[in-house]
């Protein structure tokens, strides 16, 4: 488990335009500039929102990674139903 | 007497962004009433306002997150957020005001982080956009992390608040204060949308009533479980009530807004 290396890579998408550019461009190749475990490189690029958010990312910097990944504010209520 | 005006306030960013998805009628309310506060600081002719305020991963991250920040920029761009339809713009900032400030923590026991560069995002752009709608005044942030664990102890908040308090009164500047966020919200969490309107009666009754005690015991787990990770953020309204404590805090509205997610209050302190 590497969530400060996760919660980097979404801080970077989010607050990076640079970034977020080579992140859009390439996402399979984006997520080998961090120290992930498999599974958190598979729900950074499946936009889990569930996976990540039970991974330990900080809220607000899942909402704003799904916003910019066009999740909508109910498929994201629908992802977190029961963790509450 | 240069601290001129005081007040806390909440930041939900449904205020401006989503301002039509609550009930018009509640909506108009509490943001008139925000507007009223605006023009009580106007009224007040601030030279400077110190925003006792928090930010979202705006300028920091976890490589290196600031319990308190004093900001001592020449301007402050914001809002980070292009959705908050909040007109981009330059505040101007206040660095010599801040400087002293700088010094006058490190010689009185507290040690802040500065800043000579900050954005600002909603937590502090959206009561200026109400409460400094030019965006003329020129300002000071003072952020306190109430965003990630572990955070300034309510108690050491109103200590440092009380500390800021001391200092600007012997400033020759008029001085308004505010304090931004809370109250009961989980942003982003799985309870999003919920609202703990008990809680929140609770703490705007110990601000009304003086309880400093009570507001200096607000603990980590109590505020997580009762209030939600945006809860956090009322830890600015105890470093306020520190800065301010023999004035009197009238509650000017409290609005649980459930389409904005957030219990929503205005705290004006009266000399």
């Amino acid at each position: 488990m590497s969530l400060y290396q996760l919660q980097k890579l979404l801080y970077h998408v989010n607050r990076d335009a640079e970034r977020r550019e080579i992140y859009r461009k390439s996402p399979q190749e984006f997520v080998k500039r961090y120290e992930l475990t498999e599974q958190e490189a598979q729900a950074v690029l499946n936009i889990d929102t569930r996976a990540l958010y039970t991974l330990g990312v900080h809220s607000l910097l899942l909402r704003p990674f799904t916003l910019l990944n066009k999740v909508s504010n109910e498929d994201y209520g629908q992802a977190l139903k029961g963790l509450e | 007497m240069p601290i001129v005006f005081a007040c806390a306030a909440s930041h939900a960013p449904g205020m401006t962004a989503w301002t039509e998805a609550a009930p018009k009628e509640q909506a108009d309310k509490f943001l008139g009433n925000y507007k009223k506060l605006g023009e009580r600081v106007a009224a007040a002719k601030p030279d400077v306002i110190v925003a006792i305020t928090v930010e979202h991963w705006a300028n920091f991250f976890l490589n290196s997150m600031p319990t308190f920040c004093i900001g001592r920029a020449e301007h402050y761009d914001g809002p980070v957020e292009e959705w908050l339809r909040i007109p981009k713009a330059r505040v101007p900032g206040d660095a010599k005001l801040a400087a002293e400030l700088i010094d006058a923590c490190l010689d009185g026991g507290f040690d802040p982080m500065f800043s000579d560069e900050l954005l600002l995002d909603h937590a502090t752009f959206l009561p200026l956009h109400f409460l400094n709608p030019n965006m003329s005044v020129p300002m000071v942030p003072v952020i306190l992390n109430t965003l990630t664990p572990p955070m300034p102890s309510a108690k050491r908040c109103f200590q440092f608040g009380e500390f800021l308090g001391q200092t600007l009164q012997r400033s020759d500047k008029r001085v308004a204060m505010i304090a931004t966020g809370g109250l009961s919200h989980w942003p982003g969490e799985a309870k999003h949308g919920k609202i703990n309107i008990p809680f929140d009666k609770r703490f705007l009754d110990n601000l009304i009533t003086k309880d400093h005690a009570s507001l200096m015991s607000y603990g980590y787990d109590e505020i997580n479980t009762e209030a939600g990770s945006g809860g956090h953020e009322i830890r600015t309204w105890i470093a306020l009530a520190g800065a301010v404590q023999s004035w009197k805090a009238e509650l000017v509205d409290y609005e649980p807004v459930y389409p904005w997610a957030t219990g929503c209050g205005l705290v004006a302190f009266n000399p």
